[in-house]
């Protein structure tokens, strides 16, 4: 596994739970749209390489599942943020922000800025 | 923490069920809801479909992805190997029992030694922190040094000494004394009816419990303030002690019990486990405050200041390292001595300079059992361990036929892909799960053995409580014998799993091969030739072992055993005075006479080969005085009339004791042969005098000279040392001091027939006075055999030790001949066709065999010699390279590898030709 995939990973499971956090409970393929729509083509080959991310984030605890009916009434499992993910979310969010800050900066500075 | 939890989860989800299923339903309905939005969109419905699929990716890989997630891959593997090694070892039971009895037999051989060598060496007190406890003193030292001056080290001091350490040394928390040495006194509860009985105790310092850490199971502890001139006097009482004599009865906390008749108030028991600061045969049954020595000790110890007899243990404090303590003691140690300087004579002032003293760890205590155990400990775990690699050996013979009957199998496997990692694995894991099962099996053989080996290497002298080592496996003893099935089933699985590499996958189209397993057939040759050598290590050791316990015990006594008892009494513990005690021998001697089978008896300071003895320095009137080099020692002992006659120590010249020896006549020695070489050499040494310092070398006159007799048993191996009696009669009852004058044992000759029960004894010696108590009673003949207890142990035990190798190696081999014979059945039809008689094809097969063996010999001659010279210490001067012995081992292999090729080599001798060349 490269670099590149790795930090699409973590960018991943962030986004999963960023839309769960926005939207409440919803279905994996829910997930997979949503993300889709936002970040476009991120995920627009395979969505299914989502679901050992769903896995592994309810794994962890941050996330957790039940089965129910979609809204066309078919079988599907739903996921939820936990109240340990939600606290998980919030730390990352402002972690994410301050390293995105700091890059941002950085790209900002000109050669003759330094002088 | 989130990470953890995954972990958790994952290997949760490996042990027990998984969710495939509902995954797949999942993503069948994640495809469903895709080709649904597409259909919305326009597509037609097969497109749609496509389109979904193509969108969801590569199903397959995500499904083995999600899985992967799911559990823990590595511990899945190692668990369907498990599962698979098992179903493999069930298929082969007869295999699978016999290899796992042999390892449960070396595995809990080597448990058993080891669980003896952490209690006895490697154990920590049972303490607070023992780690951080330091003593005082390098080198174990008992029981009393006199003076100023101690040689090498000062490691025992006197309680004045300890005070001015305790008061002035600023790294220690806390330094508690205790005595070197364990003392004996007479105990009974106060306003019971029983007599008093013999116990063990140890007046302890009153910051001893604290020091240590030691908090009361009941009552409370000793403190300071019961250690104070003037205290009431307080005991504390062992755990074991109240629960196995008072069955853990409450009411004796606060009771009082009369120690050598003074009261003393129980005022606490002492926790489970702690047996007091040394592990002993015969450990500590209460603890008395050091200060209340004087009340019981007529000539107490406590206040002479040049009278060294406690050690000190002490606990740091924080963050104050051991050598600036020492380096703080070391001045205290010159202060003291110098404000001793009027006191000190010549020769301690002479070595005031060379005086210090050193800090050693002291967490595993004062280590008594350490000095006595250790090195026979260390011979048995190298001859327990050289066992289980004899083991090792065998099952990894074993496992090598099996991996010559799995050929086929994995050659398949090999063809159709498998890697060689995974068929390494599987032999891998079938000999981890046996050695696994058999250390298993083998903690509980240990659990078994240990407690037998506790019984009869530390076998408790009657009426005292036994040592405190426990034979259950503790923690440490439980992951040794983890970690030996490891190694032991990694040593005996990496031969088969390399061979599994080995196998040529074209095999499996080739069908059945003859000459495949070349390499295999050496490994296991090899392995014969390891057996055999070290078997034979193992019985030239047992053989130098048992020869040496034979000639010790075979060597002449020069006194009588049969009909002849011991008994210990002690007249100091009950009470008595020097001066009371003429009258008091006279009296034991009448009672004892006096009992019905009784023919003799007599009393001595020490009783032949008790374990005991006194030294002393001799002086030879008109002889010039021993220079500094010369060896004037002598050992010595105080007897009363008719010992000699009694002990059956025959005299070689002049007279032994008689009526005229009475107290102000010339005061009289009769001296043994060894006495007479040593101090007079070609002189007549009748009538010549001596003394036990310069002052008085013409104080005993030599009446007689008695055959050299074996009454010391230290020094087995040397030549006997000079010793002399002196008769009771004559002794100085005037000093009070003397220790000399407590005679403790008797001994009495019964007429032939008759026997002397202790209860008799008890009787007569009831009627000369109820307070003195017999404080152990059994044969001449027993004291004797228990002196040669420990060697003969050794010898015992290595020699099973030899007899087990010697069996299972004999087994290796016959395995590795029947299976070679069966491979050669051919061969062997050919050579019978050809002409070959029955004793060709024998002589053939044990020809093969017997290569082996003369590889083993020629490898394990050297190894047994070096062994030998390890065992040196132990064979009390027998020559450790003897050939005889040598050859006696290499007989008793030979004669029993011999047996085990026999077996196949005649049945190899009864093929038909006919019928081996029919087995293609």
């Amino acid at each position: 596994m490269n670099d590149k995939t790795e930090v699409q990973q973590g960018t991943l499971a962030l986004m999963v739970l960023k839309t769960l956090d926005v939207l409440g409970p919803l279905h994996g393929y829910g997930i997979a749209r949503r993300i889709e729509q936002i970040s476009g083509d991120l995920l627009s080959v395979n969505q299914g390489t989502l679901y050992p991310v769903l896995l592994k984030l309810e794994q962890q605890g941050v996330i957790s599942s039940k089965w129910g009916a979609s809204e066309n009434n078919r079988r599907a499992r739903f996921y939820r943020l936990t109240a340990s993910g939600r606290k998980y979310l919030k730390a990352e969010t402002s972690e994410w922000e301050q390293t995105a800050a700091i890059i941002g900066r950085f790209f900002a500075v000109k050669a003759e800025d330094l002088r | 923490m989130k990470r953890l939890r995954e972990l958790l989860q994952r290997t949760w989800s490996s042990l027990v069920r998984r969710r495939d299923e509902h995954f797949s339903e999942e993503i069948n309905e994640h495809i469903a809801m895709l080709t649904e939005e597409n259909i919305r969109s326009g597509m037609a419905p097969a497109e749609a479909r496509r389109q979904a699929i193509l969108k969801f990716g590569p199903v397959e890989a995500i499904t083995e992805s999600y899985r992967g997630q799911q559990g823990l891959p590595v511990l899945e593997t190692i668990l369907w190997d498990a599962r698979h090694a098992l179903r493999r070892l069930r298929r082969a039971p007869a295999f699978t029992i016999a290899s796992v009895l042999t390892l449960a037999l070396g595995i809990g051989a080597s448990t058993s030694i080891f669980t003896l060598i952490h209690a006895v060496m490697l154990k920590s007190l049972p303490v607070r922190n023992p780690g951080e406890l330091y003593r005082m003193g390098k080198e174990f030292r008992c029981c009393f040094e006199g003076g100023y001056s101690q040689e090498n080290e000062f490691s025992i001091v006197s309680y004045d000494l300890y005070k001015y350490f305790r008061d002035n040394t600023h790294g220690f928390s806390d330094v508690a004394a205790f005595p070197a040495g364990i003392a004996l006194f007479g105990v009974r509860r106060a306003g019971g009816a029983e007599v008093a009985q013999t116990h063990a105790g140890e007046y302890v310092s009153g910051n001893y419990f604290r020091m240590f850490g030691i908090n009361p199971y009941a009552g409370r502890m000793l403190t300071p303030e019961d250690d104070a001139p003037g205290a009431t006097p307080a005991m504390v009482m062992t755990y074991r002690w109240w629960r196995e004599r008072f069955g853990a009865d409450p009411s004796i906390v606060g009771s009082v019990f009369n120690v050598d008749g003074k009261p003393f108030n129980v005022v606490g028991i002492a926790p489970p486990g702690f047996f007091g600061d040394t592990l002993r045969t015969a450990p500590p049954e209460f603890f008395l405050p050091l200060n209340m020595e004087p009340l019981i000790e007529g000539d107490a110890d406590l206040n002479k200041p040049d009278t060294h007899w406690l050690e000190m243990i002490g606990r740091p404090k924080p963050g104050i390292t051991p050598s600036t303590i020492e380096a703080e003691m070391r001045v205290e140690l010159k202060e003291w001595l110098r404000s001793h300087w009027s006191d000190m004579d010549a020769g301690d002032r002479a070595k005031f300079p060379a005086q210090t003293l050193y800090l050693a760890p002291g967490g595993s205590g004062m280590s008594s059992m350490r000095g006595q155990y250790g090195r026979w400990l260390q011979i048995l775990m190298i001859a327990s361990g050289v066992v289980l690699l004899i083991v090792c050996a065998n099952i990894a013979n074993l496992m090598l036929v099996r991996s010559l009957e799995g050929r086929r199998q994995i050659s398949l496997s090999r063809a159709l892909g498998a890697p060689a990692s995974w068929l390494i694995r599987q032999p891998l894991a079938e000999c981890l799960a046996l050695s696994l099962m058999g250390g298993a099996a083998g903690v509980a053989v240990a659990f078994v053995c240990t407690r037998l080996l506790v019984h009869l290497a530390f076998a408790p002298i009657p009426g005292f409580t036994a040592v405190p080592i426990d034979a259950a496996p503790s923690m440490p003893v439980l992951w040794f014998a983890f970690g030996i099935s490891l190694v032991t089933g990694i040593a005996f699985g990496i031969a088969p799993a390399w061979m599994a590499t080995k196998v040529d996958p074209i095999e499996a189209l080739r069908g059945r091969t003859n000459s495949a397993d070349h390499s295999a057939s050496f490994s296991r040759k090899a392995l014969v030739v390891a057996q055999t050598s070290l078997s034979l290590v193992l019985l030239s050791a047992s053989g130098l072992l048992i020869t040496t316990v034979r000639s010790l015990e075979d060597q002449s006594l020069g006194f009588e055993t049969n009909r002849r008892m011991v008994a210990n009494i002690n007249a100091r513990l009950a009470g008595y005075r020097t001066a009371q005690l003429p009258l008091l021998y006279r009296r034991i001697h009448d009672a004892v006479g006096a009992i019905p089978g009784v023919s003799s008896s007599a009393l001595c300071l020490v009783s032949p080969q008790s374990g005991q003895g006194w030294g002393t320095g001799v002086w030879v009137s008109g002889h010039p005085m021993p220079g500094p080099m010369d060896n004037n020692s002598s050992l010595w002992d105080r007897v009363s009339a008719g010992y000699l006659e009694v002990i059956g120590n025959p005299m070689a010249r002049g007279r032994g004791f008689s009526e005229v020896d009475r107290a102000g006549s010339q005061q009289v020695a009769v001296v043994n042969e060894a006495f007479a070489r040593h101090f007079f050499g070609d002189e007549d040494p009748i009538g010549k005098r001596f003394g036990k310092d310069p002052e008085h070398a013409g104080q005993f006159e030599i009446v007689g000279v008695v055959k050299d007799a074996r009454y010391v048993v230290y020094n087995l191996g040397d030549p006997i040392l000079p010793y002399f009696f002196l008769p009771e009669a004559q002794a100085e009852y005037g000093e009070q001091n003397l220790g000399s004058l407590f005679l403790h044992d008797m001994v009495i000759v019964t007429e032939p027939g008759a026997t002397l029960s202790l209860s008799r004894l008890e009787q007569a010696m009831a009627t000369v006075d109820p307070n003195l108590p017999v404080i152990s009673f059994g044969s001449l003949e027993n004291q004797v055999a228990f002196q040669l207890g420990r060697p003969r142990l050794i010898a015992q035990l290595t020699s099973l030790f030899g007899v087990l190798s010697l069996v299972l190696a004999s087994i290796g081999l016959y395995g590795v001949t029947a299976y070679n014979t069966s491979r050669r059945v051919n061969e062997v039809g050919v050579r019978m066709a050809l002409g070959a008689s029955r004793q060709n094809v024998t002589a053939l097969v044990l020809r093969g065999a017997f290569s082996l063996v003369a590889w083993g010999f020629a490898l394990g001659i050297p190894v047994a010699f070096a062994a030998a010279r390890l065992l040196r210490g132990q064979l009390y001067g027998l020559n450790p390279y003897s050939p005889l012995i040598t050859i006696e081992a290499v007989a008793v292999l030979a004669a029993s590898a011999l047996v085990a090729a026999l077996v196949p080599a005649v049945r190899a001798s009864w093929i038909s030709p006919s019928e081996a060349l029919r087995t293609e």
